[in-house]
């Protein structure tokens, strides 16, 4: 909350003062050479899981997988996820490794913009380097689209790009994906999941008036402000347990669709799943559920 | 602040036991909503058996396969004409404006129906006690090369796949579990397109 207050009177000061020194705020760190063999498979496994291909594909209108051009209506004005294609000038076709690994794990691009939020970077920041040597081994596996990659769709002052700078500083905070070694392997192949790739908190949970998820005080508590102005309800523990759940109905659920309740999820939900989690491993999603499940916090 | 927390969850909570109770509703928009409740309560009578929780009965899996098939196809969109969305309904009005595809949906939930009764004295698929059958749904791999997990695919995985040209011949053919699966994603698909969110 605090966080949200401070974030205003900074927006409205640079508002006040220009945007030049803010401009010239360098931004990231220049990303080490990582010297690993990419698994493609590997790769192609953690793009499901991180949501790339449901984002980063039209499927509503039929477009080529990675091309991009999924418009999200964010209260701060649309944006259009980019095309990932192989395509050298719509896509990333003429990035280095180390274009990728920044804009990935530190979501600056290779010109050194910062990009927005709606891209879920701050959940990859603790990807491993054989993480990102495997998602761009797969990602050289895709086809080129000439599919153009749309410019945002913001109003001033968000359409700033270096204001996003002063949202890093305040919001960027580390996912938690930390190892708890007492609580066992799956329970941390679920945390690292559920924290990182899969990017749970990116709907679930709450956010303030800058966007910025309140991680703190509404963690898998459920959020009113998704893309297009959906909701998702609270996934905190015991919120899962009073609506009947447990670990093994949360991991089918994951897989089919299907709930305790019989009923099929729908909207984003639906989503996650048919794009993303049903092609999760049996382990994966057990380990999901047994994290969710539990009381982390 | 964590009064409102604690008051949120018990709201939650409260609306989660009125998923099915559909309140207010009359009509046509009563009457369908009572059919995707019987179709709910169906698939959560027979998830067990087709996850080999509790010992395969081709009975029970002809008797889920006729609810879904009386619940679907022309049943189904006859009770959403035009004009019918709009509150107590949870009916997006993409129905309407998509109505092709929407009835293209239904028709395939029917035909899945039709499929899995001739397919329930296929039993189960060898090994099913995990519930991994999304993996025969076909997800068009561009890369096909045998991978670690069920998926590594970059590129397949669109919406319905194959699956949806599946004939009735071919169903037939297919282990009970593996028609369920794609019953419950057609479900899913639906949902995802059609119904308005109710948490």
């Amino acid at each position: 909350m605090r966080k949200s207050v401070l974030g205003l009177v900074a927006v409205a000061a640079i508002g006040a003062t220009g945007m030049a020194a803010v401009a010239a705020w360098p931004i990231g760190t220049p990303p080490g050479e990582i010297k690993l063999d990419g698994d493609v498979d590997r790769g192609a496994y953690l793009a499901r899981a991180s949501g790339c291909i449901a984002c980063h594909t039209d499927f509503e209108n039929g477009g080529t997988p990675l091309a991009g051009g999924v418009k999200l209506e964010t209260p701060f004005g649309a944006l259009y996820s980019p095309n990932l294609t192989t395509d050298p000038l719509e896509g990333i076709g003429s990035w280095s490794l180390a274009d990728f690994d920044k804009a990935v794990r530190q979501g600056i691009s290779p010109s050194g913009k910062p990009y927005y939020p709606a891209f879920t970077y701050p959940f990859y920041q603790n990807f491993s380097d054989q993480d990102i040597a495997d998602l761009w081994a797969a990602f050289q596996t895709v086809p080129p689209s000439a599919e153009p990659s749309k410019e945002p769709d913001m109003p001033f002052p968000f359409n700033q790009r270096a204001s996003l700078k002063v949202w890093r500083a305040l919001f960027l905070d580390p996912p938690r994906t930390k190892p708890i070694p007492e609580n066992g392997e799956v329970w941390n192949r679920g945390r690292l999941l559920v924290e990182g790739a899969a990017h749970c908190g990116a709907c679930h949970t709450g956010r303030n008036l800058l966007g910025a998820r309140n991680v703190d005080s509404e963690h898998f508590k459920g959020s009113d402000m998704l893309p297009g102005g959906g909701k998702a309800p609270a996934i905190d523990y015991e919120t899962l347990m009073a609506r009947g759940w447990d670990v093994d109905s949360l991991a089918y659920a994951l897989r089919t669709g299907v709930t305790p309740s019989g009923d099929a999820f729908g909207n984003a939900m639906g989503e996650v799943v048919l794009y993303g989690t049903q092609f999760l491993s049996e382990e994966d999603l057990i380990a999901i559920a047994t994290y969710l499940m539990d009381d982390h916090g | 602040m964590k009064k409102l927390a604690i008051a949120g969850s018990v709201l939650a909570v409260g609306f989660a036991g009125a998923v099915f109770a559909h309140s207010g509703a009359t009509g046509v928009v009563k009457e369908r909503m009572d059919g995707m409740a019987a179709m709910g309560k169906a698939v959560k009578a027979i998830t067990p058996v087709m996850r080999g929780q509790v010992s395969y009965d081709a009975d029970m899996v002809r008797a889920f396969a006729e609810e879904v098939r009386k619940h679907s196809g022309e049943a189904m969109t006859a009770l959403f004409p035009e004009g019918s969305g709009g509150m107590p309904s949870e009916a997006k009005s993409a129905i309407w404006s998509d109505w092709e595809e929407f009835e293209e949906l239904a028709e395939q939930l029917h035909t899945l129906s039709e499929g899995l009764a001739m397919a329930a004295d296929n039993g189960l698929m060898a090994g099913t006690s995990t519930g991994n059958s999304g993996s025969m749904m076909g997800t068009g791999s561009m890369m096909n090369s045998g991978t670690m997990m069920n998926s590594g695919t970059m590129m397949g995985g669109g919406m319905m796949g194959e699956m949806g040209n599946l004939g009735l011949e071919e169903l037939s053919e297919l282990p009970a579990d593996g028609v369920f699966t794609m019953i419950s994603q057609t479900c899913s698909v639906c949902h995802t397109k059609y119904r308005a969110e109710s948490n």
